[in-house]
């Protein structure tokens, strides 16, 4: 494997993600795991691997790789002490996303317990961004709660969303009103992949409210955990009339540009 | 305008339109009797008077699709001078009602998607998003609003019409003229804050002629105030007529046909159109037909209509032998008719603009209520909790725990929107409406 | 998990705990030292006296406090009559329940804690409330008071005029000559038009001060909570102690600035403080503010010898802000000419939730300002929240993004 220069680590909220990238700035080596509310064993474990995985790094428990920065992302960036420094996840997610395909666009990121949409101008950089930080409806939670409780497993979710050829408007906008709506249609009788495929709905505009309120730039990406959903892209795309992209890594684009960012701060030792 | 405007105006507003309108009652009349669809079970079949509301409201908004061809355009809020711009011929427009429609026609959630998208939030008044959804879309299920050529506010109703307005001023560059109505916490409005309404309505009339580009005859304004004086104590009759027993319409059938007072409060159709309804309803209680067909319990709503629900609230209601007899919402549009003098001039339009309910202490309110409970023979109070009305729902809390303990009437606090079915959660609403018909003994 | 427990991972709680509290270690819960000042930092000499202390003082001398909601009201008229008007704003970390038996949950955070706060052992050192009427909450809050809430200390509303005309003034000037007949006879005393001038003279005094403070606050050298402490002690310190201290912090203005990203700090008012603390941490610096608490309030001094008519002209002549009716226009002209003078590079609009006079305005500023390439963000607070992680994210991002 080629040389390990710097590293990007993302605390989410529902995973866990660290990136290491060579000179280059080519991703070489990664990590996914559920989030540990015990962020610094986490991140312990994580240096750990990437020691493992590069054996001619040093490591120091506690203080992080010699001579490799590392830049902490998301949600608990600002419990990991061995980061170099720390870094938003807007900025990172929309580095990630810009080396990853080339250009700018307008990137929506779809996690457990936030979305946000951001404009990225041609050269990477920010031009606008905003979230959804304050209410799980417009998260994964509002999708994971209810499956959840009609007892669909989430790897399925997506299939069998797709697979509905009717819809039923779930009009709550609560996620806890939500559930008792749905439990109230299955009460009712009615099938399970229309009531499904308007929960998508409700999300997918949601977040499509979200990329009106900045000024779209083409073309349309995503990344975030519920990507694995098909049904979240598709849903999209037919919403939007536009063509969405999606990295080979949507869940590491944060924790990859937070090792480029790193990577700035390489300083090759002779 | 131009002949070919002209053409336009005549054929569309002075013939096509009221003839297809016209057809269109006598259908719905028909198709009524046919097959009504309101619950006959419990509930009285439609006053016939409300067809020609029906065509009364399309006839104006027919109008105002074509208003810019043929004179000058105001919008104003609900509670502002409108005699004043009658008298000098404009077309008066009410987004607040156009919002209403909206709600009642279930496109009010569309349309505050847009303004939502232009960056609105969803705290702020629901009928301020619906008509920002149809400002910024074009989208209306009335065909088409004309531009106006003047905002008229005034803060009688709230201070939000305030802000409101101002987005509109931005938005369409023309003159706001503001009618800032001093809040009445006491018994009585100051001396001073009448002296500062009717300086403002001296201000108003002077920009209204500039940009209307022509004088307010006097004769004129008094004949449109005695009109509008005439609505408004027919209008209060026929409240009034809910004293009997069974009423003989209901507080939601008078949502609906409050639409003329209004918003045509100045014509002469609209006093026809309530002399009419007056003539039905004293029919209806020398047949002893009630609103509801077996009538149990009174009760009183405060506050605005839930708009997309009318017809839930009173099959239900109706179901279980209630009937909403009052409403302090339409109340108001009567309450001030005393106060409304052709030849009181300013000063007594000073006084009927700055005492308005809404305008007036929460005990006011709460003192009213009562009054309405003890007149009209009432049982309960329904407080609709509206997410989306500050200065009605403030002070709700209060009310209910008095009208409760110091008049021993027992009120449910009913939390949801007047225009955002978003704000309305069914499983909710139902629920407690049950528990409260319980509680009734009903 | 319990303390035994937690000591046994090697948590200290009492650390996790301080944490959490100097959340609200905001302007009301003030680090005094043993005289009940606050130091500020050392690079400037100086001490201000907490709220408690100036209460006491003021008191210990025979006069009394007026408790004044938000926003505007005529300090000199109240200060003729020997009562020190201490503003409420909140305050922020009390426990709503007592608003919330009497306010839905759709009211205003800043509304529903001013209820609250009647209920507190605090307030029990206010002698008079005055409510004055900006926005519906306001006016249903005071409504309230007189009509069913009933508290210990006398009522009284104030009706700010929003009509943008001659005849406002006039009106508010009766407005004052009305609260001057209700304080005239709650207090048996009748202040001459030479007393109250006199008065009006040291609240313009003061106010000038506080503009000045605000003009030079690059060269202060103060960090943006310092800032903050400082010029918010003109809501409790007599005109003549704040005039005082603020004369001293600007005789030891410098010319040496400040750094940070530069930016603008537009809302009603800047709570928890804690959150200033945070921006400078990552990096910013507030080079001048539109808060309704703070920017929006520097009153210019009135023109008559008429006692009533000069507050009122003083009063209406600040900042253009919807609480004076003020059209959209005049407040996007105000942003763009602080953006230009203070050399902010964006402006972060730190909302109450629920207040719908900013929320209205809030689209159109922001695109006036997209128009010129001025980039803002929306960041939205209840006063009795921690500052959320999500809120910092947001601002932290958005300096990231204009650095």
């Amino acid at each position: 494997m080629a040389e390990i220069r710097a590293l990007g680590i993302d605390v989410g909220s529902t995973t866990a993600k660290i990136v290491a990238v060579d000179g280059w700035g080519n991703m070489v080596w990664h990590l996914l795991e559920q989030a540990d509310p015990r962020v610094d064993e986490q991140v312990e474990w994580f240096l750990l691997s990437a020691h493992e995985a590069n054996p001619e790094l040093i490591y120091y428990p506690g203080k992080g790789v010699e001579g490799i920065p590392l830049v902490a992302t998301g949600y608990g960036r600002k419990l990991v002490q061995q980061a170099t420094r720390q870094v938003t996840e807007i900025t990172c997610h929309a580095r990630g996303m810009y080396r990853e395909t080339g250009h700018g666009g307008t990137l929506v990121d779809i996690g457990g317990q936030d979305s946000k949409v951001i404009a990225i101008g041609s050269n990477g950089e920010v031009l606008d961004f905003v979230m959804n930080d304050k209410c799980a409806a417009g998260t994964g939670r509002f999708l994971e709660n209810t499956a959840n409780r009609l007892g669909v497993p989430l790897v399925r979710l997506g299939e069998v969303t797709l697979s509905a050829s009717e819809e039923v408007t779930i009009s709550s906008t609560c996620t806890v009103f939500a559930e008792s709506e749905v439990v109230s249609l299955i009460a009712h009788g009615v099938p399970l992949q229309p009531i499904l495929k308007g929960l998508h709905r409700s999300l997918i505009k949601r977040v499509v409210a979200m990329i009106r309120s900045i000024s779209f730039i083409a073309p349309l990406m995503l990344s975030g955990g519920v990507v694995q959903n098909p049904a979240i892209s598709v849903m999209l795309e037919d919403e939007l009339n536009e063509k969405v992209i999606v990295p080979k890594y949507p869940q590491l684009m944060g924790a990859y540009g937070g090792a480029l960012i790193a990577l700035e701060m390489y300083e090759p030792k002779f | 305008m131009s002949a070919g405007d002209w053409l336009r105006y005549t054929w569309n507003v002075k013939y096509l339109g009221p003839a297809a309108l016209r057809i269109n009652r006598w259908l719905s009349e028909y198709r009524s009797r046919k097959d009504p669809r309101w619950n006959p079970e419990y509930l009285a079949p439609p006053l016939r008077t409300s067809f020609r509301n029906k065509e009364l409201v399309g006839r104006h908004w027919l109008e105002g699709r074509y208003a810019n061809l043929n004179q000058k355009v105001a919008w104003v809020t609900s509670g502002a001078p409108v005699e004043i711009f009658k008298a000098l011929d404009y077309y008066v427009l009410y987004p607040e009602n156009h919002a209403a429609i909206c709600g009642t026609a279930r496109v009010a959630v569309d349309l505050s998607s847009e303004a939502e998208s232009a960056g609105y939030s969803r705290d702020i008044c629901s009928y301020a998003r619906t008509d920002f959804g149809t400002l910024f879309s074009g989208k209306t299920p009335v065909g088409n609003l004309p531009k106006p050529d003047i905002l008229v506010a005034c803060t009688n109703i709230c201070q939000t019409v305030l802000f409101w307005y101002r987005v509109l001023a931005y938005h369409f560059d023309v003159p706001l003229i503001l009618i800032d109505t001093p809040f009445v916490y006491y018994e009585e409005a100051s001396p001073h804050a009448l002296a500062y309404v009717k300086s403002q309505l001296e201000q108003a009339i002077l920009v209204a002629e500039r940009v209307a580009g022509k004088r307010l005859k006097e004769g004129r304004l008094r004949e449109v105030a005695r009109l509008s004086k005439m609505a408004s104590e027919l209008w209060l009759e026929l409240m009034e007529r809910n004293t009997h027993h069974p009423a003989p319409i209901s507080a939601i059938d008078q949502f609906i046909q409050m639409a003329p007072i209004v918003e045509m409060r100045g014509d002469p159709v609209t006093v026809d159109f309530y002399a009419a309804m007056l003539e039905e309803v004293d029919r209806r209680i020398e047949q002893g037909i009630g609103a509801v067909r077996n009538e149990r319990k009174r009760l009183l709503w405060d506050n605005l209509p839930v708009w997309y629900r009318l017809r839930y609230l009173a099959e239900f209601l109706g179901e279980h032998g209630i009937v909403l007899v009052a409403s302090t919402y339409t109340n108001a549009w009567g309450e001030l008719a005393p106060m409304i003098d052709p030849d009181g001039g300013l000063d007594a339009m000073a006084r009927a603009y700055t005492y308005p309910i809404l305008n007036r202490s929460t005990w006011y309110k709460l003192e009213t209520m009562r009054q309405m409970i003890e007149k009209y023979d009432l049982d309960g109070v329904i407080l609709h909790s509206d997410r989306s009305c500050k200065p009605y729902s403030i002070g709700q809390m209060d009310q209910r725990d008095r009208l409760l303990k110091e008049f021993d009437t027992p009120a449910l606090l009913l939390e949801a929107d007047h225009n955002d079915s978003r704000s309305y959660s069914e499983e909710q609403v139902a629920n407690r409406l049950a528990a409260f018909v319980e509680m009734l003994g009903a | 998990m319990d303390e035994d427990q937690a000591l046994s991972e090697g948590i200290n709680i009492k650390k996790w705990n301080d944490r959490k509290n100097s959340n609200f270690a905001s302007f009301y819960a003030n680090m005094p030292n043993e005289n009940g000042a606050i130091e500020m930092s050392s690079t400037l000499q100086l001490s201000i006296p907490g709220r408690a202390d100036s209460i006491r003082s003021f008191k210990a001398n025979g006069g009394r406090i007026a408790g004044v909601l938000p926003i505007h009201y005529p300090r000199a008229l109240f200060r003729a009559f020997n009562i020190l008007p201490v503003e409420i704003w909140g305050p922020p970390g009390i426990d709503p329940v007592f608003g919330s038996a009497h306010l839905q949950a759709y009211i205003c955070s800043i509304v529903r804690n001013a209820l609250s706060f009647t209920q507190t052992k605090s307030f029990q050192s206010v002698d008079i409330l005055v409510v004055p009427h900006a926005c519906d909450s306001l006016q249903g809050l005071g409504s309230i008071l007189l009509d069913f809430v009933s508290i210990d200390q006398p009522v009284i509303p104030l009706y700010l005029p929003r009509s943008g005309g001659m005849n406002q003034t006039a009106f508010l000037e009766k407005e004052f000559e009305t609260v001057y007949q209700r304080l005239e006879s709650w207090t048996g005393y009748s202040p001459s038009q030479d007393e109250m001038m006199q008065r009006i003279l040291n609240e313009e005094e003061a106010d000038q001060k506080l503009a000045s403070l605000h003009k030079q606050r690059k060269n202060l050298s103060l960090s943006d909570i310092e800032f903050y402490r400082l010029v918010r002690a003109r809501e409790f310190l007599t005109a003549e102690g704040f005039s005082e201290i603020a004369q001293k912090a600007h005789d030891q203005v410098q010319d040496q600035v400040l750094d940070g990203i530069p930016i603008i700090l537009s809302g009603i008012l800047p709570e928890p403080m804690a959150l200033l603390e945070e921006i400078s941490r990552m990096g910013g610096h507030i080079v001048a503010d539109d808060l309704a608490c703070s920017g929006r309030r520097l009153y210019p001094p009135g023109r008559s010898q008429e006692s009533f008519l000069r507050m009122a002209e003083s009063l209406l002549g600040a900042a253009p802000s919807w609480s004076w009716g003020s059209p959209i226009q005049d407040r996007l002209e105000h942003l763009l000419t602080m953006i230009q003078t203070s050399g902010a590079r964006g402006v972060v609009f730190y909302n109450i939730k629920f207040c719908e006079p900013e929320l209205f305005d809030l689209p159109n500023l922001r695109r006036g300002l997209q128009e010129l390439a001025i980039p803002s963000t929306v960041v939205e607070m209840d006063i009795n929240d921690p500052l959320s992680n999500q809120t910092l994210t947001r601002i932290e991002a958005f300096l990231e993004m204009i650095a």
